[in-house]
């Protein structure tokens, strides 16, 4: 009964919760990170990045329609056992609280730094988290439909900076689209693998979709618009720029928004209207992480309702925020949590599909069948 | 019953309690009247022992070396606020005078960021840099490194990318301190200069970011406007002052910037030159209006090889002699190939000059780096190599004109 009534995101939500998760935060440093590890092949390494993340998501989709009334949470302890379930969602648990704490923080940091310079960083952090905070009080459903809300609000302000940077790019600068130097290439492919990370909400939308047998749609379209952007992102940063001038940009596409006009002299800068808009990715990007997170808890202690949780991690989640003493070592602590976490977003699914298929372990075979008939 | 009672207020309360954080007001409010907003810098260097005139605001007198670079006096153009009129009607005719609208003070520092808090010391306003278009920077202190001026600059998050970087021959704070008649801020009429010479054709795009972007590559040399004020407080560009690294080595002549745009085969193309005709004396000038180049890359005995193909499209404009007829097209064949051949020398030239100082301000480099990558990693790697091996790069230019009209005179 319950199933009948919480089933109700399309396929259209799916990808648009995929795409608002992925586009975050990390979009403002995303070119140095693909320039550090391989200069004018940016653009190339962040595709492979793309390649890697989608692995990923398609192992956790894979999963998804093999037990499709369970998140990974449950369905984990169908496939390996209680204990050993339990203590990889403690895991995935934990990964996301910190990967929220980290997200906000480095919103702090971006926003400090660039626009509001005498507020506190703990101001901006909290006011973050106590928005993400009151937007996860909502069923999933809602959830759904605020990230398809915000979706258009993400593409087109970037698709527009982009064209408009276009006309101080020179070619020249991509080339050669192999790139000279080939070290760190996997370092960097790990970096921006991580950044896709978010997706992994997808382990707890499959449950609630209306018709989970097209998941793999749904995450196929997601990554191409998500990791389209990036890779779109970068190849006009490195464009414009040069991948050595990127080197010295913290936030290259911040910068890039700097260095655009609107044409006509109508505003000359466009940082400013971009990070209003990328306020909204950041939004997006903590709400799904910090949904993750309780609902991942909710179903861990199988409880009926994950709204208890919202503002009791609301506090650890901020301590935990507020721990990088300073930008750099925030930015170590970013690269090197995100590449650990690729073995929970990609490791732990992976491991789960192999043995799932070595037990024949299927969790929908008898109510699939059920679910057909009644439509 | 009872708790029903209280749960209503309570609950309103606590909606309240959340609200509050939420609805207050902006806290890094500053209202416009309450900055002081720097439109234009000037950095020059400081005479000796100037370093007592310094008051301890950002360290004891002593503490600090004096930096390798030496001291800078910097100067800032402070727009008064409310004097600058917005409107063509506002504030009539007397408007020469740039005292009225801006505020020009200079101060000394170690650094450029001392430098402004030296300054912020002394003026009540808090300094703010959004809307900072032009920095200029007198040729002595290029000649001595850039270091400085663009670490700051690039760090700064209200410095945009899009304002200009300029070399002045002499002192730098005379412009800040200029009232040219067009405009009624100095640093808009010296911008303006650079953003009209890009509409004609006569100054390549070079703005801040820009001229970073290029001195950041490996394969590339940044270049500035160089540029000096006149006695009508107007301001003629001189050239283009090229860097090696951080440091600058040399400039051009203004006319050099033309060999730049061809070389690079910027549109449009705005510049006019005199062709002798060959064993005359006979001068005419043309006018070019469209440039196009391609360069081609080879490899000879491990040395690059660039042959440049420059493609010009040509007005006649002015003849200095009646005795002269361009009526035929043998004489329009005559000039084309007279300023051919001049033109291969001229940009030969302009390579040449650069060559020396090591200075590739064409990014020759950049495209070796794009097309040649093998040979690239193998032999270069590094801009320190690149800027050795410029000077071995051999170079072939290759120089067509098209002479296509002769305005309104039929002969």
């Amino acid at each position: 009964m319950k199933e009948e009534s919480t089933r109700q995101i399309t396929v259209i939500q799916t990808a648009a919760i995929l795409v608002s998760t992925i586009i975050g935060v990390g979009v403002l440093p995303l070119p140095l990170f693909a320039v550090r590890a391989a200069d004018s092949a940016a653009p190339l390494i962040t595709l492979l990045g793309m390649v890697v993340a989608f692995i990923g998501l398609a192992l956790v989709t894979i999963l998804g329609k093999r037990f499709s009334d369970k998140t990974i949470i449950l369905y984990s302890e169908d496939i390996i056992g209680k204990w050993p379930a339990r203590l990889g969602s403690v895991a995935i648990i934990a990964f996301f609280a910190i990967l929220t704490s980290l997200t906000a923080r480095e919103f702090g940091e971006v926003v400090v730094t660039s626009v509001l310079k005498q507020t506190p960083v703990e101001v901006t952090v909290i006011v973050m988290l106590l928005l993400a905070a009151i937007s996860t009080r909502n069923t999933i459903t809602t959830f759904a439909y605020i990230h398809n809300f915000y979706f258009p609000l993400l593409i087109v302000p970037v698709i527009l900076i982009v064209a408009l940077s276009l006309k101080n790019a020179e070619v020249i600068n991509l080339q050669p689209i192999w790139g000279s130097e080939l070290q760190g290439i996997l370092k960097g492919t790990l970096t921006i693998a991580a950044l896709f990370q978010g997706s992994f909400i997808l382990s707890m939308v499959i449950p609630s979709m209306r018709n989970p047998q097209k998941a793999m749609k749904a995450s196929v379209w997601g990554i191409i618009i998500a990791g389209g952007q990036y890779v779109v992102i970068v190849a006009a940063a490195v464009s414009v720029f040069g991948a050595e001038e990127i080197k010295n940009l913290l936030w290259p596409t911040l910068e890039l928004a700097k260095a655009t006009s609107l044409p006509a002299n109508i505003l000359e800068r466009l940082d400013a209207a971009f990070l209003a808009v990328w306020v909204t990715a950041v939004f997006t990007t903590l709400l799904s992480s910090y949904f993750l997170t309780i609902y991942a808890i909710s179903h861990l202690f199988r409880l009926s309702d994950h709204k208890m949780f919202s503002f009791f991690l609301l506090p650890l989640v901020f301590v935990m925020a507020m721990l990088p003493t300073n930008i750099v070592q925030m930015y170590d602590i970013i690269e090197n949590v995100g590449r650990i976490g690729l073995f929970i977003t990609i490791g732990y699914p992976g491991l789960l599909l192999m043995i799932s298929i070595i037990r024949k372990k299927r969790g929908n075979r008898n109510e699939g069948k059920s679910m057909d008939e009644t439509g | 019953m009872k708790a029903n009672q209280w749960m209503r207020p309570v609950k309103l309360l606590c909606v309240m309690l959340i609200a509050i954080p939420l609805l207050t007001g902006c806290w890094d409010r500053l209202e416009i009247e309450e900055r002081a907003v720097v439109l234009g810098v000037s950095i020059d260097v400081v005479r000796e022992g100037a370093e007592e005139e310094e008051s301890e605001i950002t360290h004891t007198q002593g503490s600090v070396p004096a930096p390798r670079t030496g001291l800078v006096k910097v100067g800032v153009q402070i727009a008064l606020p409310g004097r600058i009129p917005l409107g063509p009607g506002e504030g009539g005719g007397s408007q020469g005078d740039s005292s009225k609208t801006v505020w020009v003070i200079d101060v000394v520092g170690h650094s450029i960021d001392d430098a402004f808090m030296n300054l912020q010391q002394q003026i009540s306003s808090r300094l703010f840099f959004g809307h900072l278009r032009v920095i200029v920077v007198s040729e002595e202190v290029a000649r001595k490194g850039l270091e400085n001026v663009n670490d700051y600059f690039r760090r700064n998050s209200e410095v945009r990318r899009m304002a200009w970087m300029m070399i002045s021959k002499g002192d730098a704070l005379s412009l800040m301190k200029a009232a040219p008649k067009l405009e009624r801020i100095p640093t808009l009429y010296l911008m303006s200069t650079l953003d009209e010479g890009i509409r004609m054709g006569k100054f390549p795009k070079d703005y801040i970011g820009i001229y970073w972007s290029n001195s950041s590559k490996k394969g590339q040399e940044g270049f500035l406007p160089f540029v000096e004020r006149k006695q009508e407080q107007n301001v003629e560009v001189m050239g283009l002052a090229y860097f090696k690294g951080d440091r600058m080595v040399g400039t051009t002549k203004p006319l050099e910037i033309a060999g730049y745009l061809g070389i690079k085969g910027v549109n449009p193309a705005g510049y006019r030159v005199f062709i002798n005709l060959e064993g005359t004396r006979e001068t005419v000038m043309t006018y070019v209006t469209q440039r196009r180049s391609i360069i081609d890359i080879q490899i000879k005995d491990g040395r690059p090889y660039f042959k440049i193909g420059v493609n010009l499209e040509v007005n006649l404009e002015e003849k200095m002699n009646e005795a002269l007829f361009v009526d035929n097209t043998e004489i329009i064949k005559a000039i084309e190939r007279q300023q051919e051949q001049a033109g291969e020398k001229f940009y030969l030239n302009i390579i040449e000059k650069t060559q020396e100082k090591g200075s590739d301000i064409f990014g020759f480099g950049e495209q070796l780096r794009a097309r040649r990558p093998g040979y690239w990693s193998s032999k270069i790697k590094t801009k320190e190599n690149w800027q050795r091996l410029y000077k071995d790069a051999a170079f072939e230019v290759k120089v067509t004109v098209n002479v296509r009209r002769i305005g309104m005179k039929a002969r």
